[in-house]
Parts: structure tokens; C-alpha cells; sequence
């Protein structure tokens, strides 16, 4: 049965040596990343179970909650009270027995990407015109971009600059918050209490699914990847390793597309007709309530402060 | 007999808290045929992961071919002699088929690995060709492998290994979910390729081919520790052990080889001694 050439077995001795090779991959690179993530979604669980302030609360009255907090920072325009509201979700982090250099670090790792697009260019005086606080460039007089005429000079603003704060210590006071929501709540149950604040049977459970699928096709990628290197005996050029990538992706969108059909006849199959049906086990306490009163009246007091409405 | 594979007191946990394997020290040997018993969940794929370079040891160390695997000797972008050899030397059969399989079609997935060892084309096809036909499935050769039945994938699968002519092979639950007919077929393969001096290590918790398949059994706790490292006979007979690690359960019974000579979903065809 087997052909001649398998017959053969190599019994001599290995010639060659282990040695360090320098640099990983690319795709081992992005592998081991998107695992970080997976750990990092790991270890939020472990703190949605801890016995902490938040973790305690109903998760509905949590969510209502952090929404008013988020809502009254996105309109608050002063610094200060910004600064306070950030400090207030660093206690809350705290009083969920939440690593507080884990949360800085979550939250601060999207502010330069959300942020720094939009937050940089406004200190310059094109965007933002104002007092001169640095100046960058002199361009001269009648200086021009093309079509587009250029002021004499480039400098950052004053007025720039308090914007570009302004607008990051909001954006991280309000992801601080979401991110607060997000950690201490499990998954499952974070998804369920959207419906009660107004989110579509049909989107929760298109959530909950996607969520616990994402999961799946990770895995899926992940092997794939583990099964490739097993196979693969030399290193290959960084193109062959691109059109790897490339057939894999759609591979993975076939699978996936397959795999949402059947799931959709295994539902049917257990009675599923279109009308999704949640269980909801939620039961509001007096501290739930309180909690809501403590949060909406905050906000309020926030926004009447900031626009000068309640004077302090 | 030549060590290959030697593993100092390994341990591995994912994510740093699910515990896979726990303390394993074993070796293995050129020419040996092994099997690694194990229930659901008792670490018999890590290890075979393990075996094969593609993770690495929480603690503990692994030596391969007289070197020590780690991660910063495997997984470098740069050309990699040892690694080369590795790869060229052992050869692993997945338990999930579709992720071992990602060309075009079924010819090009067999060349895959032949391509990598600087053959001419007419020898890698020549090669492919020979496999396809050792493996009965020439009609599959210009296939989409997505298209084809679970029994065809791990054909394929198994063809895409050989083709390189490994001297180890590592096969991860290789008959699960394959009918009786290409069952059968497969223990023949490896049988013969155990004759031809292959080293074979199969994770498997189907008791019935493992005394066809190894002359020795590695049985993996529900804890992740080695309970017993002997030969499948003599773990195949002690009934204790194989309760203890959830391999079978109290209804459950053997006849020996002669499980595979005779249907196994019968009534009044001979008398059993049901343990009750």
C-alpha cells in the first residue's frame, strides 16, 4: 500500500542546532494579538464577578446610570467639572475593586487615536483662531496652499489649545464611564439590560450572538494558523504570507456565512419563528433606585453648573 | 532505542488559568507506536500541540531531535535550519480537518508541503500522484476541498502529512467521526506505516483501535497528570483505571479484538457480563 520512497525512515542523527532566529512573523504577531485581546476579555470577566460597588448593582440601573453620566459629560464645557467627572469614574473604578493602572490603560489606549485626530489639528489658529500662545511657522505674507490662502503665521491658540483639552478630558471621562459599564457587568448580561433601556428584542440577540460567534471565528483563525505552521517547513516570503491572510479571510467569511445559516435552522428547529423571546431575571432593590436618583441628579447639577445656570 | 521526544516536567495552562497539563515527563523513541489516552478536555490535543512545536510549554522544558523547542527557537520570520528539519521530520494530523486545509484544490493542497522541501515539479507531482493513489482518492484531485465530506477531508488531510514523508506522525483523534469502512482503512495505514519504522503517537479516546495502533498507552487524567505510562494491553485490562480517567463507564464491556469482527449494536447474539 504505501509507496516505496514512504518506506524510507531517516535514523541518523540530527544535524542541525536550536538557535535563536531573530524576529516572529507577521501573522504570528497579529495572532498573539488578537489572543492579548482575548485575555484582556478574559480578565474583564473576572472583574464583572468581584464583589464591588458596581458589580452589586442592577444592571439596568447601572446602565441608566452611566448613560446619564455620559450624557451630562458630552455637554459639559468646563474643564474642571470635566476633570471632577473623570476623577469620579478613576472612585467607582476603585470601588469595584478595579485595578486602577488596568483601567487608566484601558481607557487612555483609544483616547490618542479617538482624540488626536480631531483634538490636534484645533490648537493650531487655522482651526481655532485666537490668542498666540506658541508659534510654529512663519509663513509670510500672502502665503498659499494652492487655491487656499495660508495666514502670515502658524501658532498654537490659547483658546485652541483649552478646546483640545476640553475635548479629550471628555472623550475620557465618557469612555471611562462606558469602559466602567462594559467591566463590571458580564457580557450576557450587559446585552439583556439594553432591552430595557429601549434596544430592539432583535438587535440584543443579534448582539449576544455576534458576540459569542466573534469568539468562535477567532478560535477558528487561530487554528488555522497553528495548522499552517505545522506545515510549513521554510519560511515564506512576506507576499506569500499576504495572499495567505487574504484567502483565509474570505475562507473565514465563507464559514462564517455557512455557519449563520445553520444556526438559523438550529434555532428554527427549537421553535425559534422570527419573535425573539428574552428572559429577563432583573430585579430592582432600593440602592438600584437610589443609584439612578444619585446619577441622574449629578448629571443635572453638572450641566446646570457648566452653563451657568446654578452659580457655585 | 533513540530518544526523539523528551519532556521535563511540562505544564501548560491558556490564558494563564486553564489548566491543559500538569507535571508530564515522558519520551518517546524512534519507531515507537503510542498512544495517548485521555477523556474530553484532559490535555491529549495540548500535548500533541506541544509535541509538535506549535505551543510552548507554561513550564518545564521539551526537547526535540537533542534540542530544546522554545518559542524564541520556532517562531522567528528569519530561515530556521533546525526548524526546517523539524518540520520536515514530523508531521501532525489536526482533529478539526478544515482548518488543516487551505489551497485551491485538493492537488495543490498535497503539493503544498513537497513545493517547500525544493523539489522539481515533476517530482512533487509524481509524489502527489503516488499519494492520491495509495489514499484512493485520485477522483478528488481537482476538488475545492470545502466541498468534500468529513471521510474525504481527513483522507486529504492525512494525504497532505504523508506526502512528506515524515518519520513522526502525530494524529489528533484521527478516527473520530470517520465511518467504519474508512476507520478500518485508516488502522491499516498506520499499522503499516509502524512496520515501515515510522515513530506514530495517536490522541484518541476510542479504546477499540488503540491495541491495533500502538504497543503503548499514555493514559491522560481528568487532573492533566500521567496516571499510567505502560503497554495498551496491559491498560486495556485494568478496568480501574480506565473508570478513574472517564475513558468508560459501568455499562460498557470488552471482547478483545474480536470487537472489530462483529457488530457491536446486537441483541442476543452472544452473552456479555454486564458490570452493573
Amino acid at each position: 500500500m504505501l509507496p516505496e520512497w514512504m518506506k524510507e525512515v531517516d535514523v541518523g542523527p540530527c544535524r542541525f542546532s536550536a538557535v535563536y532566529h531573530g524576529k516572529k512573523g507577521f501573522v504570528g504577531k497579529t495572532i498573539d494579538g488578537i489572543f492579548g485581546f482575548l485575555q484582556e476579555a478574559f480578565v474583564s470577566e473576572t472583574y464583572a464577578k468581584r464583589p464591588g460597588f458596581l458589580q452589586g448593582l442592577d444592571p439596568r440601573a447601572k446602565m441608566i446610570s452611566i448613560l446619564c453620566l455620559v450624557f451630562a459629560t458630552s455637554v459639559i464645557t468646563n474643564l474642571n467639572l470635566l476633570i471632577f467627572t473623570y476623577a469620579l469614574t478613576l472612585m467607582l473604578a476603585y470601588l469595584s475593586k478595579i485595578n486602577i493602572a488596568f483601567f487608566i490603560k484601558r481607557v487612555w489606549l483609544f483616547i490618542p487615536i479617538f482624540a488626536g485626530i480631531i483634538a490636534v489639528p484645533a490648537i493650531f489658529n487655522i482651526i481655532s483662531p485666537g490668542d498666540l500662545l506658541i508659534q510654529v511657522a512663519y509663513l509670510g505674507k500672502e502665503a498659499h496652499l494652492g487655491p487656499f490662502s495660508l495666514p502670515e503665521s502658524i501658532y498654537i491658540t490659547k483658546q485652541g489649545l483649552n478646546v483640545a483639552i476640553v475635548f479629550t478630558m471628555r472623550v475620557a471621562a465618557c469612555v471611562s464611564a462606558v469602559v466602567l459599564l462594559f467591566i463590571t457587568t458580564p457580557q450576557q448580561v450587559l446585552f439583556k439590560s439594553l432591552h430595557s433601556v429601549g434596544v430592539p428584542k432583535i438587535y440584543v440577540l443579534t448582539l449576544e450572538m455576534a458576540y459569542r460567534y466573534v469568539f468562535l471565528l477567532m478560535d477558528l483563525v487561530r487554528e488555522m494558523y497553528v495548522a499552517k505552521k505545522a506545515r510549513t517547513i521554510k519560511s515564506r516570503s512576506m507576499f506569500e504570507e499576504q495572499k495567505w491572510v487574504g484567502g483565509r479571510m474570505g475562507y473565514t467569511l465563507i464559514r462564517s456565512l455557512d455557519m449563520s445559516e445553520k444556526v438559523h435552522m438550529a434555532m428554527m428547529s427549537r421553535g425559534y419563528n422570527g419573535d425573539v423571546k428574552i428572559m429577563k431575571q432583573f430585579k430592582m432593590h432600593n440602592r438600584d433606585y437610589a443609584a439612578v436618583a444619585a446619577a441622574a441628579s449629578l448629571s443635572t447639577l453638572l450641566v446646570l453648573i457648566s452653563h451657568n445656570i446654578i452659580q457655585v | 532505542m533513540e530518544t526523539l521526544f523528551d519532556l521535563r516536567n511540562i505544564s501548560y495552562s491558556y490564558v494563564g488559568k486553564i489548566d491543559a497539563l500538569k507535571d508530564i515527563s515522558l519520551k518517546v523513541g524512534r519507531g515507537e507506536q503510542v498512544s495517548i489516552l485521555g477523556s474530553n478536555g484532559s490535555g491529549k490535543s495540548t500535548l500533541l500541540a506541544i509535541l509538535d512545536g506549535l505551543i510552548y510549554p507554561t513550564s518545564g522544558e521539551f526537547y526535540a531531535f537533542d534540542n530544546q523547542i522554545t518559542e524564541e527557537v520556532f517562531d522567528s520570520i528569519k530561515e530556521n535550519d533546525f526548524r526546517t528539519y523539524f518540520r520536515t521530520k514530523v508531521g501532525f494530523v489536526f482533529q478539526n480537518s478544515d482548518v488543516q486545509l487551505f489551497s485551491p484544490t485538493v492537488f495543490d493542497e498535497i503539493a503544498f508541503g513537497p513545493l517547500q522541501l525544493d523539489m522539481t515539479a515533476e517530482d512533487v507531482e509524481a509524489r502527489v500522484d503516488d499519494v492520491l493513489e495509495m489514499m484512493d482518492i485520485v477522483k478528488l484531485r481537482d476538488r475545492t476541498p470545502h466541498t468534500l465530506s468529513g471521510g474525504e477531508k481527513k483522507k486529504v488531510c492525512i494525504a497532505t502529512v504523508l506526502v512528506n514523508n515524515p518519520d513522526v506522525l502525530l494524529l489528533d483523534e484521527p478516527t473520530a467521526g470517520l465511518d467504519p469502512r474508512t476507520q478500518l482503512w485508516l488502522t491499516e495505514l498506520l499499522q503499516e506505516l509502524g512496520e515501515a519504522g515510522k515513530t506514530v503517537i495517536t490522541a484518541t479516546h476510542d479504546l477499540e483501535v488503540i491495541d491495533q495502533i500502538s504497543e503503548r498507552a499514555i493514559v491522560i487524567g481528568e487532573d492533566h497528570r500521567i496516571k499510567v505510562d505502560g503497554s495498551t494491553l496491559d491498560v486495556l485490562g485494568d478496568m480501574a483505571l480506565l473508570l478513574s480517567v472517564n475513558l468508560i463507564h459501568e455499562h460498557m464491556h470488552f471482547h478483545g479484538k474480536a470487537v472489530h469482527e462483529h457488530l457491536h449494536a446486537h441483541k442476543g447474539e452472544h452473552l456479555h457480563q454486564h458490570k452493573t
